[in-house]
């Protein structure tokens, strides 16, 4: 019996990880100047987002004008996406004396927010199963 | 186009036909009713010269002398700024100070005529938005349709309030984000200045005062959490100190003033209340306690004292003088409420001022002493604005306050230049009357070693009747005798707020 259930957890298991439903994204951003890292965090919810965890983050070093991010075998869903290009390349996002950033940000959609991140609903996209591409502006 | 547009707003005006219509709508954008009713207005009240868009290219051309002659000595260029445009696609801005800072040069010189140039400040907003044909950042009193997001608050930096000289540079100064740059000569920008690291973007107020030594002090403000960042800068430019400065109540706080010792800010009861779009919105009136007065040691910025006046409202100090037992005395123009920003610069943008928004401000003189008790007087007998000083006596004791003034129910701008002697309480003024809507006198000393008070006032007016701007220039010690000379532009500039003077 303990087996049997054993057995079922481990197909289902293998089912939520199988070949349909899993996904790649590559990510670019463009609009760079070739110094530092991009550096990005993936987020799969809303939760996380407003303080939470990420499911994967990223250091990609800036060579030329413009990065791109490989996030490989990713669950297919609901994605957003905080980066920011760090200049100085000492893996910190730069604040002015009151926090507001002094190095370039950005969320996917090229969504901004107002006095603070954009918004989930604002910076959420869609990871289909198999291969997709989400294109970033810094300005 | 222009009058079919017209018609069709009159129609709509008509009353209920839009909804009989269905999808009556101008291309894409609907007709908006702030810029429809100020185009409406416009029609018949030449007041609303004040805040008409200026070209997007500028203003150039020299005035015409109406009597009188320069004064020997008074050689130099005023420099002012002031919002000059408030619609773009159809589509105005609802708060006079969200429109886009134009920077004047005015040129004064004996033996050759005056001269006026003027150019819109390059910001990131205005490159942006001069390129997309629209507004595209929210504004401090405004939202636009379709406004984007914003990544830091130089993003809506608007360079509209003031200007100043710093080390030979011309600076637009805002007070929600950096000064910008420019070149004191062709006007040209030069971009936002970044006094040192950890400082960029962040708030640098309209009103640096200088003391006698040339050191500059500003503030910037972070209402959402009480919070200021100062400022002190040295004569050659550059920064001596900056640091945050905590537990300052968020009341909107947009002048201050300095003693020898001491760094005073005036906290009104427009409070902050929470972070809400357009910034403005932000802020709503709160009277459970009074006004705050808060003295920051200049040398020992953890160094505090504190005092309490009456709820009320201001934008402008006049000038501050600590006692020997640290006694402070300052005048400031205030207000029993805030519609003057919350109402009437709203009214302003609907080109019909309405009198349920007039702020009664008036000149006090305000002591503030060492155990804590605090006093004020009112001293003026009419509305006033604008105030100034002469400023060799920025921080030091002195006599004399100049401001401009008008009748209470006048809602269309001031009519005077009014001094006052705050010591013996007695006034002087010129009145222009109703025709004329004065802007902000700067005094000019006649020389180095000349005694308070001698010298010049320069002061720009708008002359509704000749739909034209016009430069004044008054001896100070003879106000009422009217300006010793005057000149006229062949157009009508936008208002302004504040200027200063760059000796040629």
């Amino acid at each position: 019996m303990i087996t049997s259930m054993m057995t079922a957890m481990l197909l289902a298991a293998a089912a939520g990880s199988a070949p349909e439903s899993e996904a790649s994204l590559t990510v670019t951003v463009d609009g760079l100047a070739p110094q530092g890292a991009v550096m990005m965090a993936l987020y799969a919810d809303e939760p996380n987002w407003n303080g939470g965890d990420a499911v994967e983050g990223r250091r990609v070093a800036v060579e030329g004008s413009t990065v791109t991010v490989e996030f490989a075998a990713l669950p297919a869903g609901d994605y957003a996406i905080r980066f920011y290009h760090d200049v100085d390349g000492d893996g910190e996002l730069d604040t002015n004396l009151m926090g507001i950033p002094s190095e370039p940000f950005g969320f996917s959609n090229n969504a901004r927010g107002n006095f603070g991140p954009a918004a989930w609903a604002d910076s959420v996209f869609t990871v289909a199963p198999g291969g997709n591409t989400h294109a970033l502006q810094l300005d | 186009m222009e009058m079919n547009r017209r018609h069709m707003l009159s129609l709509l005006a008509a009353g209920g036909t839009a909804t009989a219509l269905p999808g009556l709508a101008f291309g894409e954008t609907p007709a908006d009713p702030v810029f429809a009713a100020f185009e409406a207005a416009s029609q018949d009240d030449p007041w609303t010269l004040g805040f008409t868009d200026a070209p997007a290219d500028g203003f150039q051309s020299t005035a015409r002398r109406l009597h009188g002659r320069l004064p020997s000595g008074l050689s130099g260029v005023l420099h002012r700024n002031g919002p000059a445009r408030f619609s773009r696609n159809d589509w105005r801005y609802r708060h006079w100070f969200d429109g886009d800072g134009m920077v004047h040069a005015w040129r004064l010189d004996r033996g050759s005529d005056v001269t006026h140039t003027a150019r819109f400040v390059q910001t990131h907003k205005w490159q942006a938005e001069q390129a997309a044909g629209r507004f595209l950042y929210p504004a401090f009193g405004s939202q636009p349709p379709n406004a984007r997001g914003l990544h830091g608050p130089d993003d809506i930096n608007a360079a509209n309030t003031s200007v100043m000289m710093v080390n030979g540079e011309l600076m637009a100064l805002w007070e929600g984000g950096s000064a910008w740059r420019l070149d004191p000569d062709t006007l040209d920008s030069r971009g936002p200045r970044n006094w040192g690291e950890g400082l960029g973007g962040l708030p640098f107020s309209a009103h640096p005062k200088v003391d006698p030594d040339g050191t500059i002090w500003n503030f910037g403000q972070a209402a959402s959490h009480d919070m200021l960042v100062m400022y002190q800068i040295g004569v050659d430019g550059q920064l001596r100190r900056a640091d945050l400065i905590h537990d300052i109540p968020g009341g909107m706080i947009h002048d201050f003033a300095v003693t020898d010792r001491s760094l005073l800010f005036l906290v009104g009861n427009l409070a902050f209340r929470r972070m809400q779009l357009p910034f403005l919105d932000s802020f709503g009136w709160d009277d459970s306690r009074g006004m705050r007065v808060i003295a920051i040691d200049k040398g020992d910025w953890s160094r505090r004292r504190t005092w309490e006046l009456p709820p009320g409202f201001l934008f402008h100090v006049g000038g501050a003088w600590e006692d020997p037992d640290g006694t402070i005395h300052v005048d400031a123009a205030l207000s029993d409420d805030s519609e003057v920003a919350t109402g009437h610069a709203r009214d302003v943008m609907l080109g019909t001022p309405r009198l349920e928004h007039q702020s009664i401000s008036r000149m006090r003189q305000i002591t503030l002493y060492p155990d804590g008790r605090a006093e004020q007087a009112v001293f003026s007998d009419v509305c006033a604005e604008f105030p100034q000083v002469d400023p060799r006596y920025t921080g030091l004791a002195r006599c004399l306050t100049w401001h401009v003034g008008w009748p209470d129910g006048h809602m269309r701008g001031a009519t005077q230049i009014v001094q006052r002697d705050v010591i013996s309480g007695q006034t002087r003024r010129y009145d222009f009357g109703t025709d004329i809507v004065v802007e902000e006198p700067l005094f000019i000393p006649s020389s180095e070693r000349s005694e308070e008070g001698e010298g010049w006032l320069v002061h720009t007016a708008l002359n509704k009747r000749e739909a034209a701007t016009e430069l004044h220039v008054f001896d100070a010690q003879r106000l009422e005798d009217g300006p010793v000379t005057s000149w006229r532009l062949p157009y009508a500039c936008p208002l302004g707020f504040h200027g200063c003077w760059r000796d040629l």
